[in-house]
């Protein structure tokens, strides 16, 4: 089957594009609409991601800022890089 | 008998082109307000992705570029390249020529 296998390459495919955005700084969207920004440090097959640097932002307005942050791949609505 | 084309061909055949994504909506805020304001607010509550895909998986989880996010507070907000999450979106559809000028 051709599904996304036809498509890989060079952060085109999910996993080929969290390989290359490794390292880089992110924001991730909640579903909840929280934001958090950050230096993307690593991603797992269920979207859990450590951040490092973290900045929380609700409602566009910056909350908090955390050293480490680990958030759980069931809340991610997306990750972007910057 | 025509050959049957599978939901994942038919995401396939969209990789490289501009695409829509309609994300589920928030139920709990959904019947808040609507129980607030009587009204039907289904159409309204969903956020909404304009952008070209580039890549998918098995989850449907979708890498995008020259994203453009539209939420259900009416703001839009512009992204270089996204994934995102297979798992709340509801319904994908090729953008028509028309509406490619946001």
């Amino acid at each position: 089957m051709e599904n996304g296998i036809a498509s890989q390459g060079e952060g085109r495919d999910p996993s080929g594009f969290l390989s290359e955005i490794i390292g880089s700084s992110v924001t991730v969207k909640l579903n909840s609409g929280v934001v958090y920004k950050g230096e993307l440090q690593s991603v797992d097959g269920y979207m859990n991601i450590a951040l490092e640097k973290t900045e929380e932002h609700v409602n566009g307005v910056k909350k908090r800022s955390y050293g480490d942050a680990f958030v759980r791949g069931n809340n991610v609505m997306y990750i972007s890089a910057d | 008998m025509a050959s049957q084309l599978l939901p994942l061909e038919l995401i396939d055949k969209c990789v490289g082109s501009k695409i829509w994504v309609v994300m589920k909506g928030e139920k709990g805020m959904l019947h808040l307000l609507e129980a607030i304001m009587s009204v039907q607010l289904t159409q309204t509550l969903c956020t909404e992705f304009s952008g070209t895909l580039m890549g998918f998986d098995d989850y449907v989880n979708m890498v995008l570029e020259d994203v453009t996010e539209f939420d259900y507070s009416g703001n839009h907000t512009k992204l270089s390249k996204i994934l995102l999450n297979g798992n709340n979106i509801c319904m994908a559809r090729l953008r028509l020529s028309s509406e490619c000028n946001h």
